[in-house]
C-alpha cells in the first residue's frame, strides 16, 4: 500500500471504506437476516435498473464489482483457473470467469464468496456476456433468472425499443411481485428512484469538480471512490457517503488543492481500469505530474432518470447508456471530455475482457485525435487477470507518450 | 472443397453449386452482372427483407485467415477481421450495402467500425430481440423489421410491398424445403458435400439456388449411400467459411449426420409456427423468432440444449464435435453445457476451438484421437 501514499488521500476514503464494509458485512450477513424479513438477496448486473428491486426490498449484490476486489486481492488467476479447468475459455470476460471461480471455488476467493442469491437480474444493456454468465449462474443454483433486453442503440433510443424495455420492466415486475408476496409500492420506487438521482447528480458535481487546474482528483481517486454508487444505488448511505466526498472536493478546489504533486498533464481515461495494478499503472503517469481528470467508465454511472412515470425513466434511462451506444456517440463523450476538462491527450485501456468497451476504440480514438487534435495511447490489458498484464512494454509505450506531451 | 469420390461427378447443376461454395460470392459481378447483392453477415438479418427490395443477400465469409486490420485489437474473432480486411481491400466495393443483425459483442463493434471505417450511408442494421420470447420482442422486433425494409428499399429505389415480402417469403421456404431434404440425406452423402451445397444457398442468388439444388437433388438421392461403418457425429458450432472441418471429419472416418453451425442446416431450419394470418411481415419474423437458436440469444435456459439433444438423437449421433472459434464469446460459453447436455445424454464430445474454419495440424491430432476413440 505503500504506492497509494504518493496520492493525497482523500479523508473521505475512512467513510467509504465504512460504507462498504457495512454494505459488504449486511450482505454476508444476509443468510441470517434475509428470511426472517423476508428480504431475498439478488445477484445484478452493474447496470441493471437496481431501483426495481429495491422497491421490493431486494438486497442487491454485484459480482462484477467484486471481480474488481478479486483483481485487488490478487485472486484473479487462481479462480480464473478454476473455471478455465471446468471448460470456461481463458478469452472470456475475467469478472465472469473469476466470479465462477468463485462459486465453484469459495475457498479460494475473498470472503470466501458472495452470500448465495435467491435469484439474478441481467440487464444486457453492457454487454452480450452477462446473459451467457447469468445463465450459467442459473443453471448452476437452480434459481429464476430475470432479463432485461436492452436493444443495442445504433443511432438514437427509439419509441418501440423503450416501449419493448417497459413491457419487460412490468413482466419482470409482476414476476418479482408473486416471488416476494408483495405488491409494488409504486410510492417506494419512486424514492429510490429519487435517491440514485441525488447519488447521480453529486457524483456529476464530483467529477466536474475536476475541470479544475489543478484537477483536485486523480483517475484512481475516481475508480475507488465509485463503489457505493455501483452498489449502494437508490440508497440513503449512498447519498451520506456522495455529500461527504462532495464537500471535501469541493474544498479541494477551493484551496487550490491537487491530487498529484505538480499538475502538468491533463489526460481522459476510457475503459475500466487496470485493478491488478491499479497504483503502480497510475503512479507511471502520477510521478510525471499526468493526471487522469476525468474518464468514461465511472461517468458510466452519471446517468439522471428522467422525471415522470418512474418505470418509464428506468426503461428510457438503462436503455441508453454509452456501452449500449455506437462508436459515434462514445467518440462525441470523448470529444466533450477533452475539450470540458482541457485535457492534452486521452489513453485508452484496450481490455481483452470487454469486447463491446474495446473492439470499437481505435475508429473512436482516429476520430477523436482528428477532432481534438491531442494524441491518444492504447495499451493492452485486462481490468482484472494479471496474466495479461505486460509490464514492460507498457511503461515503454507509456513513457514514450508522455514524452510526446511534456 | 476437399476430394469427393468419382461418383459425384457428372452432374452439372451440382457442379455450380459446388463451384459457387468454392467462390463464396466472388466473381459474382461476372457471373450474375444483373443482380445487385446486398451482404449480411449473420442468420438473423431476414434475407427475405434484402430480396422483397429486390436484391439477393450475399453472405459476407472471409477468404482464409486475413492479416489484421488497424481497427480491430489481436483478440477479435477471425470472422470480423476477416471480413473487415476483405472490406478495406474493396472486395465488398460493388454491394448496394451490408446489412448488420445485432448478434455478438463482436458483431456490434463491426456493426459500427463498418460504419465509420467502410461505408457511412450503406451499413443498415437491425437489432433483434435477444430474449425471443420476451413479452414484447415479436411486436419489437416487427418494427425493427419495418423500419429495415423501408431503408432497404431506399437503398435499392423502389419500395417493397406485401406482395414482394409473400413472393420473397414463398422462395425462402422453398429453399428451406429443399434444404431440409438434402440435411435429412446426410447419413448417406459425404459431409464435406452436404456443407459445401449448404453455403451455395447463402452466397448465390437464390432463384437460381433454389432452382439448381431442385434438380441436384434426384440425382443425390440416387447416389445417397449407406454411411457404412462411418461414426455418426453432430457438429455444432458458428460461421464456417469452407469445408475443410467436414471434410477432415470425413477423411478421419466420421460423418456429420446433425448439423448446427450458422452457414450449415441452422440457417434453414424452418420451424412450425402457428397462424400469423395474412401479414408476410408478421410471418417472416416468426420464422427467426422461433428458428433453433445460436448462443446469443435467449429462448429459456435449456431451449438451445434440448434441441441438440433432440437433434442427436433423432439423427443417432454418438459424438458431437462443438467448434468455437478463437475469441467468439458466445460459442465459447455455450461449450460448457453443450459438452454436458450432450455427455449426459451418452455421446462423447470434443470441443474443439479454431482459429478460422480451417483444422490445422494439432486440431486433426485431436480429433483423429477423438473420432478413433469411438
Ligand atoms: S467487463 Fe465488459 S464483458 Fe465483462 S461484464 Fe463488464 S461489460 Fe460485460
Ligand atoms: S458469434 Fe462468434 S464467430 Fe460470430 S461474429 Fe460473434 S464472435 Fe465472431
Amino acid at each position: 500500500m505503500s504506492e497509494q501514499r504518493r496520492y493525497k488521500q482523500l479523508a473521505s476514503t475512512r467513510a467509504l471504506k465504512k460504507t462498504m464494509t457495512r454494505y459488504y458485512a449486511l450482505s454476508s450477513y444476509h443468510r441470517f437476516w434475509g428470511k426472517p424479513l423476508r428480504r431475498p438477496l439478488a445477484w445484478v448486473t452493474s447496470g441493471a435498473p437496481v431501483e426495481l428491486l429495491r422497491s421490493f426490498n431486494i438486497h442487491p449484490v454485484y459480482p462484477e464489482q467484486y471481480g474488481a476486489i478479486c483483481s485487488t486481492n490478487k485472486a484473479t488467476a487462481g479462480l480464473c483457473q478454476v473455471a478455465e479447468a471446468a471448460g470456461y475459455s481463458q478469452d472470456l470476460c475475467s469478472y465472469a470467469t473469476s466470479h465462477i471461480g468463485s462459486v465453484m471455488q469459495p475457498a479460494l476467493a475473498p470472503m470466501n464468496g458472495l452470500p448465495k442469491p435467491d435469484l439474478l437480474l441481467a440487464c444486457n444493456n453492457i454487454c452480450g456476456t452477462v446473459l451467457k454468465w447469468y445463465e450459467a449462474l442459473a443453471r448452476h443454483f437452480n434459481i429464476p433468472l430475470f432479463v432485461v433486453d436492452t436493444p443495442f442503440l445504433p443511432d438514437q433510443l427509439t419509441d418501440h425499443a423503450r416501449a419493448y424495455v417497459l413491457e419487460q420492466l412490468k413482466d419482470i415486475t409482476a414476476s418479482l411481485e408473486r416471488l416476494t408476496g408483495r405488491r409494488l409500492d409504486r410510492e417506494k420506487l419512486a424514492e429510490c428512484v429519487a435517491l440514485s438521482n441525488e447519488v447521480v447528480t453529486l457524483w456529476k458535481e464530483i467529477r466536474e469538480f475536476c475541470r479544475a487546474r489543478p484537477s483536485p482528483l486523480n483517475g484512481p481517486d475516481l475508480f475507488i471512490h465509485m463503489a457505493p454508487i455501483v452498489v449502494l444505488r437508490g440508497t440513503r448511505q449512498a447519498v451520506n457517503y456522495y455529500r461527504i466526498l462532495r464537500d471535501e472536493v469541493q474544498k479541494r478546489v477551493e484551496q487550490g488543492v491537487s491530487a498529484i504533486e505538480g499538475e502538468k498533464i491533463r489526460l481522459v481515461w476510457d475503459n475500466i481500469a487496470i485493478w491488478s495494478n491499479l497504483f503502480k499503472f497510475f503512479k507511471m503517469f502520477s510521478e510525471r505530474g499526468a493526471c487522469f481528470v476525468t474518464d468514461t467508465y465511472t461517468g458510466g454511472w452519471v446517468m439522471e432518470l428522467a422525471p415522470g412515470d418512474p418505470m418509464e425513466s428506468l426503461a428510457t434511462t438503462y436503455t441508453s447508456i454509452f456501452l449500449n451506444r455506437s462508436p459515434e456517440f462514445r467518440a462525441r463523450q470523448i470529444i466533450d471530455l477533452v475539450k470540458e476538462y482541457n485535457a492534452d491527450g486521452f489513453v485508452m485501456h484496450s481490455n481483452r475482457s470487454c469486447k463491446p468497451y474495446s473492439l470499437v476504440q481505435e475508429v473512436i480514438r482516429k476520430r477523436v485525435m482528428q477532432e481534438t487534435g491531442v494524441p491518444g495511447l492504447v495499451v493492452e490489458a485486462d481490468m482484472a487477470d494479471p496474466r495479461s498484464y505486460a509490464e514492460e512494454p507498457v511503461r515503454n509505450r507509456v513513457q514514450a507518450f508522455l514524452e510526446t506531451l511534456s | 472443397m476437399s476430394s469427393l469420390d468419382k461418383s459425384f461427378t457428372g452432374c452439372e447443376p451440382l457442379n455450380l453449386l459446388l463451384e459457387e461454395a468454392a467462390l463464396n460470392g466472388a466473381r459474382r459481378e461476372e457471373r450474375y452482372p444483373e443482380k445487385t447483392f446486398f451482404g449480411f453477415m449473420c442468420s438473423y438479418m431476414p434475407e427475405e427483407l434484402v430480396l422483397a427490395a429486390g436484391m439477393e443477400p450475399l453472405r459476407l465469409l472471409p477468404t482464409s485467415i486475413q492479416g489484421a486490420p488497424a481497427e480491430l485489437p489481436a483478440y477479435c474473432c477471425s470472422l470480423a477481421k476477416g471480413n473487415l480486411s476483405l472490406a478495406k481491400s474493396g472486395s465488398f466495393k460493388n454491394l448496394a450495402g451490408v446489412g448488420f443483425a445485432h448478434t455478438c459483442d463482436t458483431m456490434q463493434c463491426l456493426g459500427g467500425i463498418w460504419k465509420e471505417a467502410i461505408d457511412r450511408n450503406n451499413t443498415l442494421f437491425i437489432v433483434p430481440p435477444v430474449i425471443l420470447n420476451a413479452p414484447g420482442a415479436a411486436r419489437y422486433y416487427y418494427v425493427e423489421a419495418k423500419n429495415l425494409l423501408a431503408r432497404l428499399g431506399e437503398l435499392a429505389g423502389r419500395e417493397p410491398g406485401d406482395e414482394d415480402l409473400q413472393n420473397a417469403l414463398e422462395l425462402n421456404r422453398k429453399i428451406r424445403g429443399l434444404a431440409k431434404e438434402l440435411d435429412e440425406l446426410r447419413p448417406q452423402l459425404p459431409s464435406h458435400l452436404v456443407s459445401a451445397l449448404l453455403r451455395a444457398g447463402q452466397v448465390m442468388p437464390r432463384r437460381e439456388y433454389a432452382a439448381t439444388l431442385e434438380r441436384v437433388l434426384p440425382f443425390l438421392k440416387q447416389k445417397a449411400a449407406g454411411p457404412g461403418n462411418r461414426h455418426p457425429v453432430l457438429v455444432s458450432g458458428p460461421v464456417l467459411e469452407n469445408d475443410s472441418l467436414f471434410g477432415m471429419v470425413e477423411e478421419l472416418g466420421g460423418r456429420v449426420v446433425a448439423d448446427d453451425t450458422c452457414t450449415g442446416y441452422r440457417h434453414y431450419v424452418e420451424p412450425q409456427i402457428p397462424g400469423t394470418g395474412n401479414d408476410p411481415l408478421k410471418a417472416i419474423i416468426s420464422r427467426y423468432i422461433e428458428m433453433p437458436i445460436c448462443p446469443s440469444r435467449n429462448r429459456g435456459l435449456e431451449t438451445r440444449m434440448d434441441y441438440l439433444e433432440r437433434l442427436a438423437k433423432e439423427r443417432r449421433a454418438r459424438a458431437a464435435i462443438i467448434i468455437v472459434r478463437k475469441y467468439c464469446d458466445p460459442h465459447a460459453w455455450d461449450s460448457v453445457p453443450v459438452a454436458k447436455r450432450l455427455r449426459a445424454a451418452g455421446l462423447q464430445v470434443l470441443v474443439l476451438e479454431l482459429e478460422g474454419a480451417e483444422a490445422g495440424g494439432q486440431e486433426r491430432t485431436r480429433l483423429q484421437a477423438f473420432l478413433e476413440s469411438l
